[in-house]
């Protein structure tokens, strides 16, 4: 099928098809039926959001809908019944379409499911190369993990409080009229070659914005060129074109490495492209039995974060100390040649013994483990750490095994600080902001608002109706991705394209067409840019390629070269590096540590619900961000944070001043933080934004300086007798001595591969099988309730359980939105979050093991187990809750009345309630009775008795929410109890898809789902496949061989619940040569204090037990 | 005691006279001597006139003072069951984990204090203890009030409230029915049955007194109305026989409910496997505990009563001494029940019920805890002195004592297994808010003004009753009776 340009929300002269909405519209014949039908309505068109609009926007896009393959698109007749029935277009079921979401310096590669034409859901797209990999056997296999911003970008989409209107001066204008002004604009421009035009970007990797960059620099000589990122990602390339004298981009295989050491990097959690990393991290360190070896991860840094929870060994130190610990390890392992370079890097002066120590131990083990170890720099440090990392890594032989170096093109763009001088000098008399947020994540010294005044005309493309767009004299409102056609790089430099699932919801514009248009350029339309671009990248037959490039979501073999580095140059490298000594923090002193949040990156997640409600996964607080100080600085400065014990989270409200700059928040005790630093997470405290984000947390930009972006020195603290509220989702952050997460080191499970089952709780003595004996006349005694299930399972086909690979986990929560996404689960808000009222179906519980000044931080997700004896079907008094003959814990919402005995009885506490209606009434009015509100006028009763299928939220914000639903999946109403289905909906697409296939082949009888075809939400978003879902009767099913293992376990398996969600033990790899070396995990030491060593005691009260607990565990 | 009730030599109605005896006969020994149940060798027309003047007579003042408040608080308990059923279960401040609250903490309570009446009027009767005339036809009425007010918890704390019919067995087209295995399904048939009987047992014991009522009444309404529910009594011997058999019958049918209804309200928890419900030691303790409550309950309203409408007399110091052995009985039984819980969860050795009572006693909800230790357990045992059984003001206090006490046993029960269980990820801590104090408030509002329209316009002791228990009544006695085996 020929491909037709897709829609573009701009006319053209004489067009042949209706290309948007706004066309449609246009015609008079349409204009003629709106005004004969509804005289008054017709005015309704320049209301972005009204029913009508979505009518539109819907039949517009389950056009797109029914196109099936991605990018094979039909001509483009906008009509709302099907005429006629489009090709392979079956009503209700999805389609998959491949694009990627552009990150700063690559993109996630994407499938993404659209429900008749509205996308709903994110997957990562497994056919791209840089998801192919060899698993610890050596078999190739494929992954779709994302990071939790992919999965949550799609709420994004529905936003609202996106920008939707396009203003002047504030005021919202004629979408044509702003589309002139650019044509004025470029006019304005053409004679002086862009004398005076300024343009400020932001990072991305789209090589159509390259090409469209040269472009217009070719058309505006003169006109001058900036980039802004708040969090600059972008050092280590910087780094390593220095040091390798030519632009290269590392790229780093921990999955290879057997010692990898950061330095302050966070390469779980917050660096970019985590995805990747937690899957290769975790790679590493999954085992299948006690005779693997797996990684050593070494992590130095100044906060706790993922990476230093899932680290073997943690050495936590003031952010501007860990050049130190760089210097000291370049010192232990450069040798001659890296002379000069040491000597520069000691400038910043000695670690403590202790700490010298610590290095040098590690270093050891670095250099033990030659070309099979890596060091990696975090974006908190300076080059001069990067420097250094990069020379270790050349000088332990890793570059080329455990780090890879490709082509990257040139950084050319300048800085927000060339800009603001450009400004303050007056030669920018046109400023084009293209996405960038600087009126609010500019640094606090280069006092960026004033300098924006000076510009005398600034146009602005944004997806919200932010700080800057109030600034601005001219505002665009910009395309989503999903919106949006583009392209990008991954990181692997393959190209990806970025392709709409739907039509603009409110007629934005991509980066794209927006640079086009204030270039004046002929070719303006982002699909044509797109198609130009990739015309000069693949080579063959074009459309075919095209097509092919569309529908995998990738173009084959474009992956970036990985050239031939000569050494490394000590001599510039050591040139480069410029090292202070350091000054040591103190209790008046302070230093301060900026943190790139983990939930809202630099702010740019800012109005998205699920990401405000996911918890932090150190601090689990949401909703806000907190002033992290370590326990011991705390009492220093005799402030009493929050209550571990009691779980209260009422906590005084500080003043942080430095620089002759403020900030005030609540103070938060964070365990294992080096002492006399505070972190401050941004990406909070936004003056403009839309409902979800207003009012969340403070803004730590104010009290960032160009100097200092990560690490400032020099702060003051000071209480200011308020309080404050904090929402958290774990209050309690102790295990207890409980066996509930297990682990142990690897040289004592190589000892007692069975550890896990050793810390097994001793059960009663009675009979718990009621499987028929297979000795003839032997006579087992009959429970006296047999287990329905115990039938059931004779016959069932599938019995569906999971297990969770906790060596693999690393706690990113990615699980968490994805979930979230899949199952329809809404936000609560902050003050139903401080009431532990949140409806997520999986959790990830972390505990602090150990004293509060080292401790160890362990996950663990927690999600319905699926008990074969399930403890909540029993009690319901309405059957709500029931088994089905395949081992599913169901719940039937339309018959639950909401009594909560289920959750009363539900041992892990999984079940989540409506306590209102969240789905319908706006959070913020959710103790309002609806009795006595009225919305938009009308009284609530009135409207629910007009149509009950309406919520009571504002009529924009309800019609949009209903678009980001997964139809597979029941919306629940207030009154009832939800939790984990084990994606149920896709078991039984995945049965029936068996089904018809069986039939299609003729094997009728064949309708065993296969291993693998059938993905739980929150396995098929793991990055670190954690999660494993399958048929348990299935002895070859991943999951059987997995629960098959010695490490798993059942929590609480003494209640004998037979859950079917196991865990496998998590196992750490010390160096016993280390002076922190525990000899074990603090969280079994804690056990051990509690209940005695499981290990030696074993064999005396213990022993009779097992072989129940294993029967049950099953 | 080997006493017998007699029944009333003659039909109260009818009895306007009575002759003093004329000739002397040597009386028992004097430590053989039965106190009189009734005072001062009153005869039964005093009685008639005493009780039935009560309902006869001018509204006192103090009753307005008490049915006003009552009835704003009536008021704002409907305000506060029409927001919640509006808005939703989240007014309250039940969280995650600790599902249930207050709702239940009260639904448990009230139920506990609806145990005295049944136990009083159905298995004192059956044991012939005929001290119980006197105040079984109140605390009848309060077991029924008092279910009513626990009644309407279990249903406005289910999510979907229009739903809740759903736990009946009705038959329907999708054959689904209630799930049998559910302790919340056995407390529909408890609970209702419980009530079922208590009021046909009130209404059964009420029909003399109701026909006397109707005798007295000086004004067409009142006749016609307590003509109506006196059933057209006559106060014939067939009369008294049927009644007679009808109000055994029925003594006989509630005795295994009083045990029944806590057993199984017990059962709610201990059926569970939390640490700190499932305990098997729950429904005798819980049985305990109600009856506990009950008499805490009714020597709450009983003294008052007494002293305000001059009932001295008729409510003797003796039924307040007797009320307060079987609270310091129970009480101990009680106490005796904490003990044992904490012993069995050291002895178990399942690290989890250990950590829950140890919790209990020294978690955050701490102070709750010693709260219901101090007023169920320690309170109680001031009850061996006879000075403080006879001190009606201390009887009081202390029996207000007793209704906190047990309040918060509920309490600590409820909330405090709860808030703390198998994973400490899911610990949090439970707050009311003032929606949860407010509707427990407005229960009383409930319960009292039902109570104040109860005593106003029904007679609040059995007159008939106490009148067979009166010497007089007993011809063989000094003042003529019948003896031992006698009729009944």
């Amino acid at each position: 099928m020929k491909t037709i340009p897709p829609p573009c929300p701009e006319p053209e002269s004489g067009p042949k098809y209706w290309r948007s909405l706004d066309q449609m519209a246009d015609t008079p014949e349409f204009r003629q039926w709106v005004e004969r039908e509804f005289p008054a309505g017709a005015s309704e068109w320049t209301d972005p959001v009204s029913r009508r609009h979505f009518v539109q926007i819907m039949s517009a896009s389950f056009l797109l809908a029914g196109l099936g393959l991605a990018g094979c698109r039909r001509p483009e007749e906008k009509v709302m019944p099907f005429g006629k029935q489009p090709e392979n277009y079956i009503h209700g079921l999805p389609e998959y379409y491949a694009t990627a979401m552009p990150t700063r310096s690559g993109a996630v590669p994407l499938l993404v499911k659209s429900s008749d034409g509205r996308p709903t859901k994110i997957e990562g797209n497994s056919a791209h190369p840089a998801n192919q990999f060899l698993d610890s056997e050596g078999k190739p296999r494929k992954h779709s993990g994302t990071d939790h911003f992919a999965q949550a970008s799609i709420l994004s989409l529905y936003d609202p409080d996106r920008a939707h209107r396009f203003t002047k001066g504030g005021n919202e204008i004629n979408r044509q009229l702003a589309l002139d002004s650019l044509e004025d604009l470029s006019k304005k421009f053409t004679p002086t070659a862009g004398e005076g035009l300024a343009f400020l970007l932001q990072r991305n990797s789209s090589p159509s914005r390259a090409r469209l960059q040269a472009l217009i620099s070719q058309k505006f000589a003169k006109a001058r060129w900036y980039v802004h990122e708040p969090i600059e990602l972008n050092l280590p390339q910087q780094a390593a074109s220095l040091a390798f004298g030519k632009p290269v981009t590392p790229s780093y295989r921990l999955e290879r490495a057997k010692v990898i050491v950061s330095l302050d990097c966070d390469f779980i959690g917050t660096e970019e492209n985590t995805a990747q990393f937690a899957r290769d991290f975790a790679a590493g360190r999954k085992i299948s039995k006690s005779t693997d070896s797996m990684s050593r991860l070494y992590a130095i840094e100044a906060l706790m974060t993922l990476t230093g929870a899932n680290a073997d060994h943690r050495l936590r130190l003031p952010g501007s100390a860990v050049v130190q610990a760089a210097a000291l390890l370049a010192e232990k392992l450069l040798g001659a040649e890296g002379a000069a370079l040491v000597a520069a890097a000691k400038n910043a002066g000695p670690l403590s013994e202790k700490q010298g120590a610590w290095i040098s131990k590690c270093a050891e083990d670095l250099l033990k483990n030659k070309g099979a170890s890596v060091v990696l720099a975090g974006h908190r440090q300076p080059l001069s750490v990067h420097l250094l990392a990069h020379a270790i890594n050349s000088a332990l032989g890793s570059v080329g095994t455990t780090v890879t170096f490709q082509d990257a093109s040139p950084d050319k763009l300048a800085s927000l600080a060339d800009l603001v001088k450009a400004l303050n000098g007056g030669t920018v008399d046109t400023l084009v902001i293209v996405g960038a947020n600087p009126a609010y994540d500019a640094p606090a010294d280069l006092a960026w608002v004033d300098a924006q005044h000076k510009a005398r005309t600034v146009f602005r493309l944004g997806y919200e109706q932010d700080e800057t767009a109030a600034l601005c004299d001219y505002q665009y409102p910009a395309a989503h991705y999903l919106e949006s056609w583009g392209d990008a790089r991954t990181f692997d430099g393959t190209l990806v394209p970025v392709q709409p699932l739907i039509e603009p919801l409110f007629g934005g514009l991509t980066e794209l067409e927006f640079l086009a248009r204030v270039a004046g350029l002929e070719q303006n339309r982002a699909y044509d840019i797109v198609r130009e671009t990739f015309k000069g990248l693949a080579g063959g037959d074009f459309e075919e390629g095209w097509k092919k490039f569309l529908h995998d979501g990738f173009l084959a073999n474009s992956a970036a070269k990985q050239p031939a580095l000569a050494p490394i140059n000590f001599s510039v490298v050591a040139e480069a590096i410029s090292v202070s000594a350091v000054a040591v923090p103190t209790r008046d002193s302070l230093e301060i540590v900026f943190q790139r949040d983990h939930s809202l990156d630099d702010g740019r997640w800012n109005n998205n619900g699920w990401l405000q409600e996911l918890p932090d996964p150190i601090t689990k607080v949401t909703w806000e961000n907190v002033i992290l100080l370590s326990p011991k600085t705390l009492a220093d400065l005799g402030l009493a944070a929050q209550d571990h014990i009691s779980g209260k989270s009422v906590v005084p409200r500080a003043r942080l001043e430095v620089g002759g700059r403020a900030i005030e928040g609540p103070v938060w005790i964070q365990p294992g933080l080096a002492d006399n630093t505070a972190v401050l997470a941004l990406g909070y405290g936004r003056k403009r934004t839309g409902r979800i984000g207003h009012g969340s947390g403070y803004d730590a930009y104010a009290l960032r300086t160009s100097a200092a972006p990560f690490v400032a020195s020099g702060a003051k603290l000071t209480a200011t007798g308020e309080t404050h509220d904090v929402s958290t989702t774990q209050n309690h952050w102790l295990m207890e001595g409980r066996p509930i997460i297990r682990e142990a080191n690897l040289s004592e499970y190589q000892k007692r591969p069975d550890f896990a089952k050793a810390l097994n709780l001793e059960v009663p003595v009675f009979p718990v099988s009621s499987e028929p004996t297979q000795k003839a006349g032997a006579e087992e005694p009959k429970p006296l309730y047999p287990n329905p299930l115990d039938e059931a399972k004779k016959t069932a086909l599938h019995h569906w359980g999971m297990v969770i690979d906790l060596n693999a986990c690393v706690g990113c929560a990615a699980c968490m939105i994805a979930c979230q996404s899949e199952n329809n689960i809404p936000i609560v808000g902050k003050r139903m979050v401080g009431k532990s009222r949140e409806l997520h179906w999986i959790r990830i519980d972390r505990y602090f093991t150990g004293g509060v000044d080292e401790p160890q931080m362990i996950n663990q997700p927690m999600l319905c187990q699926h008990c074969e004896a399930a403890p909540c079907e029993s009690v319901c008094p309405v059957n709500a809750t029931t088994h089905d003959q395949e081992g599913l814990n169901v719940m039937i919402y339309n018959r639950c009345v909401g009594t909560r005995y289920c959750s009363n009885n539900c041992p892990y506490k999984v079940r989540r309630f409506n306590y209102f209606d969240y789905n319908r009434r706006p959070l913020d009015q959710l103790y309002r009775s609806p009795i006595l509100m009225s919305t938009e006028g009308e009284w609530e009763l009135k409207r629910w008795f007009k149509n009950r299928d309406r919520g009571s939220r504002p009529e924009d914000e309800w019609e949009l929410l209903k678009l980001v639903k997964n139809p597979d999946v029941s919306v629940r109403m207030r009154g009832v109890m939800e939790k984990c289905s084990f994606c149920l909906q896709r078991i039984e697409q995945g049965k029936i898809a068996q089904k018809i296939k069986a039939t299609n082949s003729g094997e009728m009888g064949n309708v065993e789902v296969p291993d693998g075809a059938i993905q739980t939400a929150c396995q098929q978003a793991c990055p670190a496949e954690a999660i494993t879902f399958g048929n348990v009767k299935d002895p070859h099913s991943s999951v059987s061989k997995l629960k098959a293992q010695d490490r798993n376990y059942s929590v609480l398996e003494f209640l004998l619940t037979k859950p079917r969600l196991t865990y496998l033990a998590r196992v750490r790899n010390p160096n016993p040569e280390m002076p922190d070396y525990q000899q074990m995990p603090l969280s079994l030491k804690e056990f051990s204090e509690k209940n005695g060593n499981p290990f030696e005691s074993h064999g005396e009260g213990h022993g009779e037990s097992e072989p129940h607990v294993e029967k049950g565990a099953r | 005691m080997a006493e017998i009730v007699a029944p009333p030599a003659n039909p109260p109605g009818l009895q306007k006279v009575h002759s003093a005896p004329t000739f002397t006969v040597a009386g028992p020994p004097a430590e053989l001597v039965r106190i009189p149940l009734v005072e001062n060798n009153h005869g039964p027309g005093w009685l008639s006139d005493t009780i039935a003047g009560i309902i006869e007579g001018k509204t006192p003042r103090w009753w307005w003072y008490a049915f006003i408040p009552s009835v704003l608080c009536l008021t704002m308990l409907m305000v506060m069951l029409t927001y919640l059923i509006s808005t939703g279960v989240g007014i309250w401040g039940v969280t995650h984990p600790t599902m249930w609250g207050w709702a239940i903490v009260n639904f448990v309570w009230w139920i506990g204090i609806g145990h005295a009446g049944t136990l009083i009027s159905a298995i004192l009767f059956l044991l012939r203890q005929r001290w119980r005339t006197s105040i079984n036809r109140a605390a009848e009425a309060m077991t029924i009030f008092a279910v009513m007010c626990a009644g309407i918890f279990p249903v406005v704390h289910i999510g979907r409230v229009w739903f809740g019919w759903w736990l009946l067995p009705l038959p329907n087209s999708n054959s689904i029915w209630p799930q049998f295995r559910s302790p919340l399904m056995w407390d529909v048939f408890a609970v209702s049955t419980y009530f079922t009987v208590s009021v046909l047992f009130w209404y059964v014991g009420l029909i003399p007194d109701l026909a006397t009522m109707r005798d007295r009444a000086k004004n067409k309404v009142r006749q016609f109305l307590y003509g109506l529910f006196a059933l057209g009594w006559t106060g014939s011997n067939r009369n008294w026989s049927n009644y007679e058999k009808a109000y055994l019958l029925l003594a006989g049918l509630s005795t295994p409910l009083v045990l029944s209804v806590h057993s199984i309200v017990s059962l709610d928890f201990s059926v569970s496997q939390l640490p700190g419900w499932h305990t098997t030691i729950f429904p005798p303790y819980f049985v305990a505990g109600a009856i506990f409550s009950g008499f805490g309950m009714v020597l709450t309203l009983v003294l008052p009563l007494r002293k305000l409408f001059k009932l001295e007399e008729v409510i003797t110091i003796r039924h307040v001494e007797l009320m307060c052995k079987v609270t310091l009985a129970t009480g101990s039984i009680v106490g005796y029940a904490y003990a044992m819980e904490f012993f069995i969860a050291w002895y178990s050795g399942n690290p989890y019920e250990r950590y829950t009572f140890m919790n209990r006693a020294f978690g955050p909800y701490g102070w709750a805890y010693w709260i219901m230790i101090s007023c169920n357990v320690v309170v109680p045992q001031l009850f061996w002195f006879k000075k403080i059984r006879t001190h009606i003001i201390i009887v009081f206090i202390m029996s207000i004592f007793v209704n906190i006490g047990m309040w918060f046993e509920r309490f600590v029960i409820v909330v405090t297994s709860l808030h703390r269980d198998f994973i400490p990820s899911n610990w949090g801590y439970f707050k009311p808010t003032w929606v949860d104090i407010c509707t427990y408030l407005g229960t009383f509002g409930l319960f009292f003004t039902f109570f104040l329209l109860f005593i106003r316009f029904l007679p609040l002791i059995a007159i008939a009753e106490v009148k067979g228990v009166t010497p007089q009544a007993d011809p063989h006695t000094v003042a003529g009776g019948a003896k031992v085996g006698g009729i009944h």
